[in-house]
């Protein structure tokens, strides 16, 4: 770097500074010259033979560091070793001289007992206060006056600021020179727009309109951005947003064989969150319901919907209780205050003004307020489909409770002073019982997930009864339990009396105390995450750690300015979006002329001299890829679906179950939040398996082909695609691309198309009737993706034909020798093959076995055989024949005697060429849905699909 | 008053810092750039290694130290009798000593002791480092497997795994193949994907599993193939999409996150081929194939030594969905048979790998996530009355892993457990002293191979792990 150029940096970095929070370092205590000499010549050396083995560094035994002076003062995990005012009183000193109190062990434990003039000496450089050199204690600002523990104070604004953001941006960038980007087109500005407030691309004809719009910007500009906050789509795209804050997902997490994992009721906390961002419910309320909603809602009034918000909470990991409660707390504070509460678990925060006392306290909030229910907030259902799943789930709870009767009736029996209380008697049912119960549970829990029937529920917490005291966790362990710890909210290391929670758990207050406006992180937190979810960074960075280890603002007065505005205008988020959008920052183009001088200063863009492109998320990419292609639902709320397996729902992402257990690992390719914890930032990654996604998936296929069957019968097809994906007319370089495309293509690609309908493998059902010999084969209909069917919900009682199916190498025949399952084999050429392969049933022992047959076309029976109900495994072979082009080969599994009970079986025939000369022909290998060669036009738009033009936003 | 800048302070502000994936320190000595756009491009060493990639051979389930490579003659005289003193802590009640029905033998110009149970691996004896002294924190399955693989036993507080801090540290060599792959045949062990995932580093260094008892490649890697069109049609077609890029790009300002957007077109394209390739043990010659043997273990130990050879990282090597090595009952029977599957792939790796050279600096772990009883299982009433005869419990006490080549000491036995196998007593080594080694052997300090998260500096080895520089040759 040279030297102007390091200037203007330092510069620059020292304005960033100074236009910071001011530190007002609490004096260290200091001490004469000879004091210090005297430690490092006297005390020093003793310490590093006798003490610092053991008692140093994040190791240190039972948490006492005695290798700096902040170490000696706060002491061990227990207690205080040292009292300045009586040195000889001090613990420590009783241990080195082998006092041999109740309670004090001899230290050093390991070595020899030190020198008797030692130990003078080392009382009486505690007499003098601890004497160590300054440099060495590490930590000597004040962390209290760290600034995000400050109040917010709303920073001046002249009369002809303009717009706040861009005065506070523009007095920045005046500092250093660096130059605004122009504003970006109308064009540019609508896209960016839908993705940034919809997570949906833009529709060609409205953005015309807009276009075309005669009034000037400032009226036409907040008019659509009225428009797009109150389209139903919003809350789609901002709900996920806090969902990556909320850890949500649709699991608990890992559970043992037998338990189900789903919580079958997330979904309610995701429909309430995206009603409540549509209706711009102010964000204090949606805090305190997302925290404490069931104290603050009428359980009977319609506002019990409310409920659900409490999923913040309760969908929390599943294990051990302190992790849940950590994990609360976690998402609690990181989420809603940008603050690191959950490093205070083990020891005092390392940094932050946070006690493990403090840490406790909320604890105690958490732990009694564990106790889940579950009541309805959705409608009631009615009528006979739900009369019937009542009954069946009857018949689910019955199979429980006929196992449970008799063992609590004996228990009752053997102790009559045993209540009814359900929980206290299964708590002394025996191991292997407990584990039957486990078992029945997650039988019928299974039931209830599957069935998907019940009125939507909310996951609430309420709170104990009578709560209980909580007491510190010393190093976080349970079994090792510290001073008591009340309730009570964070004093930020401030020498207040904290605020006590006196009501219940103190949940409610603890809900309080975040939204109060005197609360210095709350409205911090959450501007500068709307600001990050516009820009693409936030005005913090580190975006859920204020605390000391994390960043300064970049702006800090505009980041107060933000906060107080925020509240001024009653929590809204719907206009802070508005504040915003209509600022000449965030309408700057993504190009800036004066880029290279620019990046000189300010490569990172801290000062926001022009818009960040993006690439899309992977929501608003499947999400787009849906809309543009004409194939997304409307279908708004409702259950979760599976979005990256077949049959790959149409529903936006914001459905899609998410399994925090094993998520399908195309959502983290694409950087999605991690499920487990709250995800402040997504990372923002590159990599070739993103690519392998949007080039080869059939999900991708799928969607082009879907827009390419609208615009191969037009008259300008290149137009159409165009105006569906990028909402913008081809240019005339497009045009030529495209058409040289196409002429390079197509017969290549008919000739491909030839070759794929001409698999050898066909899968259908029908008959060999032994008379004529001929084989009646119809084809499957259906394609579920995974397998051929013939009904769309397989099975159906009464129907023979649901039972039928195949998919790779399995399959099940119908009822009769009428269904029998057939695939289909046709010779490519003349050839002599054989035939090779192993036939299984899956359920040995049951049934009366299949008939097995191997038939020509020519009806030339090839092999025929009853399997045996008993075996388990049977060889289909058949030695070399010849075979003509064309011929066809049918393999058979007929249920026998009209029983196909326990008929399903597992078999994936190979046809190999005799010569060995072409590879084998095995049907596993091979199986397939229907065959779909891309065309040129679908190859076309798919192209389109992966363009930089359609995958960023500019 | 102004304070003084820090160091980090400084380096976060001007753009040599944490760049855009909130590198730690040590990485931001590279270029920032290059890893900003590129998650995978190689890393830089805190100092040289002596291993430039992994492949673990997991045996999960937990296999037997005092059957295969922990020789306790005293098992012989105390067959049926108690642990004189008594036994430990361990999952579910045990009873007497019961000796091995193995038989022990010595190997090699090293002499170490292994048993028939991998006899073939026994004769590579010069080339492998035994570890005798394991030891984990409980006999569990899930908390075990977790700590072997995250460094954090609890099940539900989910790190990264130790093939994800691999590949974050060092990237990979060949772009053209994932960094981290799982094989594992037929489906997930317990806690299933948990195994080999990134937690919070960014999903570009979680495991890509394979499901290797697949064959056909299509169905290895997901979408590796274009199913509706030949490579040729899709060069055209990616010709076009690149085309168009360039023409929007025009004569702006290169714009880093589009360009490696391109890029990843490029190489996700020549994946198809490469990946496809690797995973194809068609092409290797017959007398390679016959080396490993034309088994489901043969073929995925091959398919590891392909995927080390053309750059991946790491590769873990399961031995099969759930829990196969964790033999209850009938020893004899049961790991005779998961012995004889593994002996020779392994064996033939070894070989293969040093053959060719690339045992010098690829680090080849074996081991489960504990080890097993001395002691003959009990039958548990309501659990396992029915089926044990004969079999070994769960064994956190002491355990035996080996590794072998990448800077690992050849023909060297290390640590001792008691008299009969139970309890690691000489220079115990717990998992997290391993990974603080394989990271050191790896040229990381693991104290300084951290991820800054939640205000946090995270690592594989939270607070603890020591490096044991006996090992290392």
């Amino acid at each position: 770097m040279t030297a102007t150029k390091a200037s203007i940096l330092i510069t620059f970095l020292v304005s960033l500074a100074t236009s910071g929070a001011v530190f007002c370092a609490d004096p260290p205590p200091t001490f004469e010259p000879a004091q210090i000499e005297f430690f490092e010549k006297e005390i020093r050396p003793i310490l590093a033979d006798n003490c610092l083995d053991c008692h140093s560094g994040t190791k240190a035994k039972v948490g006492l560091q005695l290798d700096h002076r902040e170490g000696w003062i706060s002491g061990s995990d227990y207690r205080k070793v040292i009292q300045l005012d009586k040195p000889a009183e001090s613990i420590l000193v009783k241990a080195i001289k082998h006092s041999g109190e109740k309670g004090i062990l001899s230290m050093p434990e390991k070595g020899d007992k030190l020198a008797d003039a030692d130990i003078e000496k080392i009382t009486q450089w505690i007499t003098m206060g601890l004497p160590w050199p300054e440099y060495e204690d590490s930590e000597n600002i004040d962390p209290s006056e760290h600034w995000s523990f400050q109040p917010v104070k709303k920073p001046p604004l002249p009369e002809d600021a303009g717009h706040p953001i861009d005065y506070f941006l523009k007095e920045a960038k005046k500092k250093v020179g660096v130059v605004s980007a122009d504003k970006a087109d109308r064009k540019t500005l609508y896209r960016r727009a839908h993705f940034d407030l919809l997570g949906l691309p833009p529709k060609f004809d409205e953005a015309e309109k807009f276009i075309a719009d005669s009034r000037p910007d400032q009226e036409a500009w907040p008019a659509l951005i009225d428009q797009l906050l109150t389209s139903p789509h919003y809350g789609e795209r901002w709900a996920r947003q806090w969902m990556d804050i909320a850890r949500y997902s649709d699991t608990k997490g890992y559970e043992g064989a037998g338990r189900e994992r789903r919580f079958v009721y997330s979904y309610a906390y995701r429909n309430w969150l995206i009603k409540s961002l549509n209706d711009d419910l102010p964000y204090d309320k949606f805090l305190l319901y997302q925290l404490a909603a069931e104290q603050l809602v009428d359980w009977n009034s319609p506002e019990k919907t409310h409920l659900a918000a409490l999923g913040f909470l309760s969908l929390s990991k599943n294990g051990k209780t302190e992790l849940v409660i950590d994990d609360r707390i976690d998402t609690t504070f990181r989420g809603m205050m940008a603050l690191t509460v959950s490093c205070a678990r083990c020891h005092d925060h390392k940094f932050d003004p946070i006690s493990t006392s403090e840490y406790y306290g909320l604890y105690g909030v958490f732990m009694n307020s564990f106790k889940e229910e579950r009541p309805e907030v959705g409608e009631p259902k009615m009528g006979p489909e739900w009369d019937k799943y009542l009954k069946d789930r009857a018949a689910q709870q019955k199979l429980i409770d006929d196992f449970l009767a008799p063992k609590f009736a004996k228990l009752r029996k053997e102790d009559p002073k045993l209540t009814d209380d359900r929980a206290l008697l299964t708590s002394k049912l025996s191991r292997a019982d407990r584990r039957e119960l486990t078992k029945k549970q997650g039988v019928y829990d299974k039931f209830v997930a599957d069935a998907k029937m019940d009125p939507d529920k909310a996951i609430i917490l309420v709170d104990t009864e009578k709560p209980r005291a909580q007491r510190i966790f010393i190093r976080g362990a349970p079994g090792r339990q510290g001073d008591e710890a009340p309730r009570r909210f964070l004093t930020f290391g401030k020498e207040v009396d904290p605020v006590a929670f006196t009501k219940g758990s103190g949940r409610l207050e603890l809900a309080q105390q975040i939204v109060t406006p005197d609360n210095p992180l709350t409205a911090r937190n959450i501007v500068n995450r709307v600001w990050m979810w516009h820009f693409g960074e936030g005005i913090v960075r580190t975006i859920d750690d204020f605390g000391i280890q994390g960043e300064l603002p970049d702006h800090p007065e505009l980041l107060d300015f933000l906060a107080t505005w925020f509240v001024e205008n009653g929590w809204s988020i719907k206009e802070l979006h508005r504040l915003i959008l209509t600022s000449e920052t965030w309408q700057q183009t993504s190009v800036n002329t004066a880029e290279e001088k620019n990046m000189f200063v300010d490569p990172e863009n801290r000062l926001l001299w022009k818009y960040n492109k993006r690439r899309l998320d992977l929501e608003q990419m499947r999400d787009g890829i849906l809309d543009v292609t004409g194939t997304l639902s409307e279908e708004m709320y409702g259950r979760t679906v599976k979005i990256l397996e077949p049959p790959y729902s149409n529903r936006r992402s914001v459905y899609a179950f998410i399994d925090r257990q094993n998520l399908n690992p195309i959502f983290r390719n694409f950087d999605f939040s991690n499920p487990q914890e709250t995800t402040a930032k997504r990372p923002s990654t590159t990599i070739p398996m993103q690519a392998l996604f949007t080039m080869n998936s059939k999900f991708m296929q799928d969607r082009a082909t879907e827009l390419a069957k609208k615009g191969v019968t037009q008259k300008d097809p290149i137009q159409l695609y165009h105006r569906a994906v990028f909402a913008k007319e081809p240019t005339e370089n497009d045009r030529l691309l495209a058409d040289s495309f196409f002429t390079s293509v197509e017969s290549e690609m008919k000739e491909y198309a030839k070759r794929q309908t001409n698999t050898a493998w066909s899968y259908g059902y029908g008959e060999h009737d032994e008379k004529s010999e001929k084989v009646s084969f119809t084809p499957y209909p259906l394609w579920t993706g995974t397998q051929w069917q013939i009904e769309k919900e397989t099975p159906i009682k009464n129907n023979p034909l649901s039972y039928l199916y195949a998919r790779a190498g399995a399959t099940h025949p119908g009822h009769t020798s009428k269904e029998s399952s057939i695939y289909q084999w046709q010779a490519p050429s003349d050839l002599r093959v054989r035939i090779a392969g192993i036939i299984e049933r899956n359920a040995v022992g049951k049934g009366n076995g299949v008939k097995v047959k191997v038939i020509t076309n020519g009806g030339k029976l090839l092999f025929d055989k009853v399997m045996d109900p008993a075996k388990k495994a049977i060889p289909v072979t058949v030695d070399a024949f010849d075979i003509a082009k064309n011929d066809l080969i049918y393999f058979i599994i007929d249920p026998h005697e009209n029983n196909s009970a326990f008929d399903s079986v597992t078999w994936s025939p190979q046809v190999i060429d005799a010569s060995g000369k072409i590879p084998k022909w095995g049907l596993s290998d091979s199986f397939s849905g229907p065959a779909t060669p891309a065309t040129p036009h679908s190859a076309y738009v798919h192209a389109l699909l992966n363009t930089n033009r359609f995958l960023f936003i500019e | 008053m102004t304070p003084p800048f820090s160091r980090r302070e400084l380096l976060q502000r001007t753009g040599m810092g944490m760049g855009a994936l909130g590198m730690s320190p040590f990485l931001s000595s590279l270029n920032a750039g290059d890893r900003s756009l590129n998650p995978l491009a190689p890393g830089k060493t805190h100092f040289a290694p002596k291993a430039k990639r992994v492949i673990h051979i997991f045996a999960n389930g937990g296999p037997s130290q005092v059957d295969s490579f922990d020789y306790k003659p005293e098992l012989e005289k105390y067959h049926g009798k108690e642990v004189p003193g008594g036994g430990l802590r361990t999952e579910r009640k045990t009873g007497t000593l019961m000796k091995s029905p193995f038989n022990f033998s010595q190997h090699g110009k090293s002499g170490l002791w292994a048993s028939d149970l991998f006899p073939k691996v026994a004769a590579m004896a010069d080339d492998l480092c035994v570890i005798n002294s394991m030891y984990a924190n409980v006999p569990n399955h899930e908390p075990s497997l977790m700590l072997m693989n995250t460094g954090a036993e609890r099940v539900n507080l989910v790190r990264p795994s130790m093939g994800s801090w691999v590949t974050y540290g060092l990237g990979t060599e060949n772009e053209n193949l994932p960094g981290f792959v799982s094989l594992c045949p037929g489906g997930v062990p317990i806690v299933e994907t948990q195994n080999w995932r990134s937690a919070f580093l960014p999903g570009a260094y979680q495991g890509a599993h394979v499901d290797t008892k697949n064959t056909l490649i299509s169905k290895l890697i997901p979408d590796i193939r274009n199913q509706r069109m030949p490579t040729e049609i899709q060069r055209k077609q990616l010709d076009l999409v690149q085309e168009m890029n360039r023409q929007d790009i025009g004569n702006a300002p290169v714009d880093p996150d589009m360009e490696a957007r391109m890029h990843s077109l490029e190489l996700a394209y020549k994946m198809q081929i490469e990946a496809t390739d690797a995973f194809n043990v068609d092409r290797e010659p017959q007398h390679i194939r016959d080396l490993y043997g034309d088994t489901l273990h043969g073929r995925q130990m091959l398919i590891a030594r392909r995927l080390v050879e053309r750059g991946t990282r790491f590769v873990q090597v399961w031995h099969g969905a759930g829990q196969p090595w964790d033999s209850h009952a009938e020893i004899a029977k049961n790991h005779g048979r998961l012995g004889a599957e593994a002996d020779q792939p392994i064996a033939a790796l070894l070989m293969d790998l040093k053959q060719r050279g690339l045992l010098e600096d690829t680090l080849v772990i074996w081991g489960g996530e504990f080890g097993r009883t001395p002691t003959v299982e009990l039958p548990t009433p309501g659990s396992n009355a029915a089926d044990t005869k004969l079999g070994r419990d769960h064994n956190h006490h002491g355990f035996t892993m080996w590794m072998a080549g990448g800077g690992a000491k050849g023909g060297f036995q290390y640590g001792q457990t008691d008299e009969f196998g139970f309890k690691a007593v000489e220079n115990p080594m717990h998992v997290h002293d391993l990974h603080a080694t394989i990271l050191h052997l790896l040229g990381f300090d693991h104290e300084k191979l951290t991820y800054r998260y939640a205000g946090r500096d995270f690592r594989l080895t939270d607070v603890h792990g020591e490096v044991f520089h006996d090992l290392i040759a």
